[in-house]
């Protein structure tokens, strides 16, 4: 009814393409592991040998700023997750501020705890193992609303998640009640924006909800308006909601819906005593003019009210 | 009002600007997005008027009671597409002589942590280094402070007079710049929390102080090698271990002395003039790497590497000193009080 499966959907491959991105990564590393554990370094001559001092000091200390510098603010660790740095005021990182943030960032892990002293009965050759705990860059990105670490704060930059394709979350309705019981809502009703603003949220989320809890939670805001609108105070609060979320954000107001069968029906509170009004009559009526074929609608507009009613 | 009409109606040219963006994010071109109009040029212009018109419609989304979740749409569509047009800045390696020889002096020379750092740094280690040789006055100084063992080793190390060959050199240099320059960054990364970058100071200062001093003995083992050794680099790789606390203090003290500045803008403007200074302090340990590599261990005549010390000395006073005597730009390093916002070099 909604465009909500495929937002679930677009979650879903969102979630598959994060687990393959991880696969390579895993694949790469492992690679470089075994490769690099089969070549003996110092029989490759001394300028190997301090080839690879430097290229150690260079990924150890300058990966970070390399890669966010050259790759729009994107490790392979961000590229990964799907997220990416950029300035507090949306303009792309710098290499200036890539440059601080990286370097800051063994600050933020302090401070490191000896492997020793967490698990007692380890050889103390283990002593030189420090893990650092980040406790500094935790209790700094809980203290700023950007969750920026001490790196990100002196560098003025932070972490957003990456967004990519993403579908457009239409609610489509049909449901022959809705544009019935729209037109019923006074032209003069002006909505407000935090009012327009609900019920698209309503109308996107309803779907997750059962038929009960979402009476349950319409009513709260449709009491107020079936008084307004003078309607029949058993109306569903559920479709009402749903019929306002129509004329809000599908109609243009001018048209007028082709009933079909409900169109003897009213939800009016002065028509309740009215012939037509009654839902069983009009059931009758209905019955008699479409024959057995229209059975199926005229279920429909018994769910007008609220069988469940004053519960 | 319509508003699935209206989305019908722009959504084309949203998805047009989707898999433009996939194309950018893919290859940093739009030439495989599909249409011929996104070929070259073209196709750039089409990417950013698309992202114009993208604009504009997130910013009509809240009059137009758009539904949230349109909105959100807007924002993640125009967020991406930015992301793609505006892309980082690199490194310009024509800035980096005017940041070697004109900001990092200018800073250095201003610079009231650098003085604090030096001090502190060069203090200490005058300090352990007297009370290390001097055996009379305090006999167990240099072994509670490096440890007996420490100590034998040292002098079993320099038992030999200097002895070396190319390889040995070559190798060398290169674990000298990796560890030495690991030592200077991770002061500075320290120093943003002043106590852990003092502490890492004191400690190198200390422990230097006392097996400098401890060879100094007349009676030590080895002293006249290991001075052999040390004197060449000592100038450089001294000084940047001081530098590079330096820097890294003043980001420390920027989140203090906030000179007027709200105190996250303070932070970033320290930060900003502390690059340059850290800038500085790489390039003076990897020249101490190299030294400590090649000459340090070469068996030149001490005469040769006594010269050198005294040259990279006056090097190192000339640049400090004539490069950063201040040329009537310090209102751009100290930023005048009534001033708000952060001072962005970059």
């Amino acid at each position: 009814m909604t465009g909500c499966p495929d937002v679930i959907l677009s979650t879903r491959t969102r979630y598959r393409r994060m687990a393959a991105r991880w696969a390579i990564i895993l694949v790469i590393i492992f690679a470089i592991f075994i490769i690099s554990g089969l070549i003996d370094i110092t029989a490759l001559g001394s300028f190997a040998t301090a080839g690879m001092f430097l290229v150690y000091f260079a990924i150890n200390w300058f990966y970070g700023t390399f890669m966010e510098t050259y790759f729009n603010g994107r490790t392979v660790g961000k590229w990964a997750c799907g997220i990416r740095v950029i300035d507090i005021d949306g303009r792309p990182i710098t290499g200036k501020r890539a440059l601080i943030r990286n370097l800051l960032r063994l600050a933020d892990m302090l401070p490191p705890v000896a492997l020793t002293s967490i698990f007692q009965d380890m050889p103390m050759i283990f002593m030189v193992v420090m893990i650092p705990t980040g406790m500094v860059a935790l209790i700094v990105m809980v203290a700023t609303p950007r969750l920026q670490r001490l790196g990100d704060l002196a560098a003025r930059t932070m972490v957003i998640v990456d967004e990519r394709t993403w579908r457009l979350p239409v609610a489509k309705v049909d449901d022959a009640r809705v544009p019935a019981l729209a037109s019923f809502v006074p032209a003069d009703y002006r909505i407000s924006q935090s009012m327009a603003r609900t019920l698209a949220i309503y109308a996107e989320r309803r779907h997750f909800l059962t038929p009960a809890r979402r009476r349950e939670v319409a009513r709260h805001l449709t009491i107020p308006l079936v008084e307004q609108f003078e309607f029949r105070s058993d109306i569903d609060p559920d479709l009402l909601m749903y019929a306002l979320y129509y004329k809000t954000f599908l109609t243009d107001g001018s048209e007028t819906p082709d009933l079909g069968p409900l169109a003897g029906y009213s939800p009016l509170l002065r028509d309740v005593n009215k012939p037509q009004g009654l839902a069983g009559d009009a059931a009758q009526q209905a019955k008699i003019k479409a024959g057995p074929a229209a059975e199926k609608s005229t279920a429909n507009r018994f769910d007008f009210l609220n069988t469940e009613g004053s519960r | 009002m319509n508003v699935a009409k209206l989305l019908d109606k722009r959504r084309v040219q949203w998805s047009e600007l989707e898999n433009l963006c996939d194309a950018m994010e893919k290859s940093g071109r739009t030439d495989k997005a599909g249409g011929v109009h996104h070929r070259g040029a073209e196709g750039v212009t089409r990417f950013s008027s698309l992202y114009r018109a993208a604009c504009a419609d997130l910013a009509l989304a809240d009059a137009y009671h758009l539904p949230p979740g349109t909105v959100t749409y807007l924002h993640r569509l125009v967020a991406r597409a930015h992301n793609q047009l505006y892309r980082a800045n690199k490194f310009e390696p024509s800035r980096l002589t005017e940041v070697l020889f004109h900001e990092a002096p200018q800073q250095i020379f201003a610079d009231p942590c650098v003085r604090i750092a030096t001090i502190v740094f060069f203090g200490l280690f005058a300090l352990s280094m007297f009370m290390a040789w001097n055996e009379d006055l305090f006999p167990k100084f240099a072994d509670s402070m490096v440890g007996t063992e420490q100590l034998e080793q040292m002098e079993e190390m320099y038992e030999k007079p200097l002895v070396g060959s190319l390889d040995h050199y070559v190798s060398m240099s290169g674990f000298y710049i990796m560890h030495n320059t690991g030592i200077g960054l991770q002061c500075f990364a320290y120093g943003i929390l002043i106590i852990p970058c003092l502490y890492n100071l004191a400690y190198n200062a200390l422990t230097l102080g006392t097996v400098f001093g401890y060879m100094a003995r007349p009676d030590a083992v080895g002293g006249d090698n290991f001075y052999h050794f040390v004197t060449a680099h000592g100038p450089f790789e001294l000084t940047a271990i001081a530098l590079a606390a330096a820097a890294g203090l003043r980001l420390g003290v920027g989140l203090f002395y906030t000179n007027g500045l709200a105190r996250i803008d303070s932070l970033h403007a320290s930060a900003m003039r502390a690059v340059p200074v850290m800038v500085a302090s790489a390039v003076l340990f990897c020249l101490a790497a190299f030294t400590e590599g090649f000459l340090s261990p070469s068996p030149a005549p001490y005469i040769v590497k006594a010269v050198w010390a005294i040259l990279s000395s006056g090097l190192i006073s000339f640049y400090f000193v004539i490069l950063g005597f201040p040329r009537g730009e310090l209102a751009v390093i100290h930023p005048p009080r009534t001033s708000s916002g952060a001072h962005d070099a970059a």
